[in-house]
């Protein structure tokens, strides 16, 4: 009789899960005979590469973490980085094709919303009681927000930080939800939370060179796919739609 | 006679798998790199923090748990009133819910914007980004399992001994902490050290409500988390750590739950008080 019980219930378990698959199945419909690329993409790309390739599987997060998910074998077909370096860095160890940056970005600080604390400027960070938050050292955020500071002398606000987040969208989330009173993100991010964050502008001879390089992963299933991938996201299209989304065009 | 054979061997590859499946991540762990390198990271500042850091955090919130469960334990076992499976239920919650969950709804509650926001900023406070934070979300996701625990430990706590130290003159203080606690501590320390494993492993709610600071709100979990991607070998070491915290944890509580004291102690609990 238990046993029975026990039977019925992973009967009825197993014919949930597989009535779910089905439905997602049939929602995701498989008219497209382009294989569905698994793309690991900087966190700050969250919004707009979905409407991109809105087929593609993605994994956002700080590049740095997707470059170590890449070093240990997990399946990518596509990795785009929020700078130069982690690419390369693939592209030396033979993980990833020859990188092509693709968009550009600015870093800014984002404040709650209406600027409650009447803060002018990266200066007045130093102000005692706030609340600071960046991305960690190794992220690329994190590492821009480390060269700004330096070009301005102000390093000593990276020991002040309350948190170093894991990624930058992290930072965006714990200023945006009045955690932090301050961070630094890209100017993208702060555009995707308009309502509730405003946006401090840094000094103009600090600003870092954010640049996202994108390479297909060499050990990709669906290698000229992949390719074809990283080579559109320079294609006028999505170009447009980067622009669209704050992104900055290619510099020369 | 062939069928049941089959069905033998069936049961026994299915069992094999399971066992593997289950060991081998363990395994790994401890396989990938030599025990003296392992050993070597240890003494990292950013383990040595983070461990600091998990042990002084968990320690407050059981401390919580215990102080503030135990009594609620004690009442949900004791007492008989409406809603009182929902109140069961409801203490059990945080234990299925995902940690993004729990997050979310630490942060809905206790954040600048949350539930209790106004009021905590009103009085100077802010939860968020800070360690007491990490400790709000230790004791969250860890007190259900210390909790259900202690019910259970309470209601097996024969009534009749409850009655008889009562009649014997015992106040209702006195017959909890002489009676009611020595009777029902094996279970009480089952929960706790299953509570404690699920604190010390908490990741997902301290990393959206506290943040990650080495030295500040950086727990073990969260340490492993950013070390994976600069140096695996760190945080290979600090996952042994906690593999080997948590395996003797369990131990622990097994030789808790299994340990008969060796005369029954009910027998002097009547005795007047020295």
């Amino acid at each position: 009789m238990r046993l029975r019980t026990l039977l019925a219930a992973v009967a009825a378990i197993v014919a949930v899960s597989a009535s779910v698959l089905a439905a997602v199945a049939l929602a995701g419909g498989s008219s497209t005979k382009a294989p569905r690329l698994t793309v690991f993409a900087a966190a700050s790309l969250t919004n707009v590469f979905p409407k991109i390739d809105p087929h593609g599987r993605f994994s956002f997060g700080g590049s740095n973490m997707l470059a170590a998910q890449i070093q240990q074998g997990l399946p990518a077909d596509v990795f785009a980085s929020a700078n130069t370096k982690l690419p390369a860095q693939l592209h030396r160890q033979g993980l990833v094709t020859t990188p092509f940056v693709f968009t550009a970005n600015r870093l800014v600080i984002v404040v709650a919303h209406g600027n409650p604390l009447h803060l002018t400027g990266v200066r007045d960070l130093e102000r005692s009681g706030l609340r600071i938050v960046m991305a960690a050292a190794g992220v690329p955020a994190g590492d821009y927000t480390r060269t700004v500071l330096a070009r301005l002398g102000l390093s000593d606000l990276v020991g002040k930080a309350v948190s170093q987040e894991t990624d930058v969208r992290e930072v965006l989330a714990k200023v945006a939800l009045g955690e932090a009173d301050a961070g630094f993100v890209y100017a993208t991010d702060a555009k995707t939370v308009a309502g509730k964050v405003s946006v401090l502008r840094l000094p103009p001879g600090s600003q870092p060179r954010v640049l996202y390089a994108a390479a297909a992963v060499k050990s990709s299933k669906h290698l000229a796919a992949a390719k074809a991938w990283v080579k559109r996201l320079r294609g006028k299209s999505a170009q447009k739609m980067l622009r669209a989304a704050g992104f900055l065009p290619i510099p020369h | 006679m062939m069928g049941r054979l089959l069905a033998g061997t069936a049961v026994f590859a299915a069992a094999a798998v399971a066992f593997g499946f289950l060991l081998l991540p363990i395994v790994a762990i401890f396989s990938r790199v030599s025990p003296g390198r392992l050993v070597a990271q240890l003494s990292h500042p950013v383990v040595t923090d983070a461990l600091v850091l998990s042990l002084k955090t968990n320690a407050i919130a059981q401390a919580l748990v215990l102080l503030l469960g135990t009594p609620a334990a004690y009442l949900l076992a004791t007492r008989r009133f409406p809603g009182r499976s929902l109140a069961v239920v409801l203490i059990e919650l945080p234990l299925v819910l995902p940690p993004a969950v729990a997050g979310i709804g630490l942060i809905a509650a206790f954040g600048r914007f949350g539930l209790l926001g106004g009021t905590l900023d009103a009085l100077g406070i802010r939860l968020g980004l800070t360690q007491a934070a990490v400790v709000i979300a230790v004791a969250y996701v860890a007190s259900p399992l210390y909790v259900r625990q202690a019910i259970a430990a309470f209601e097996e706590v024969d009534p009749d001994l409850v009655a008889a130290a009562r009649t014997l003159g015992a106040g209702r203080t006195r017959t909890f902490f002489r009676v009611v606690l020595p009777l029902a501590r094996r279970g009480l320390a089952g929960g706790e050290a299953l509570s404690f494993a699920r604190g010390l492993g908490e990741f997902g709610a301290t990393i959206m409500f506290a943040g990650s600071l080495q030295g500040v709100t950086q727990t073990l979990p969260l340490a492993i988390y950013s070390a994976f991607d600069l140096n695996f070998t760190t945080a290979l070491a600090m996952s042994a750590l906690l593999v080997v915290v948590s395996g003797a944890l369990l131990v622990a509580l097994r030789l808790t739950l299994q340990w008969q004291p060796s005369r029954p102690t009910s027998r002097f609990l009547f005795a007047p008080s020295r």
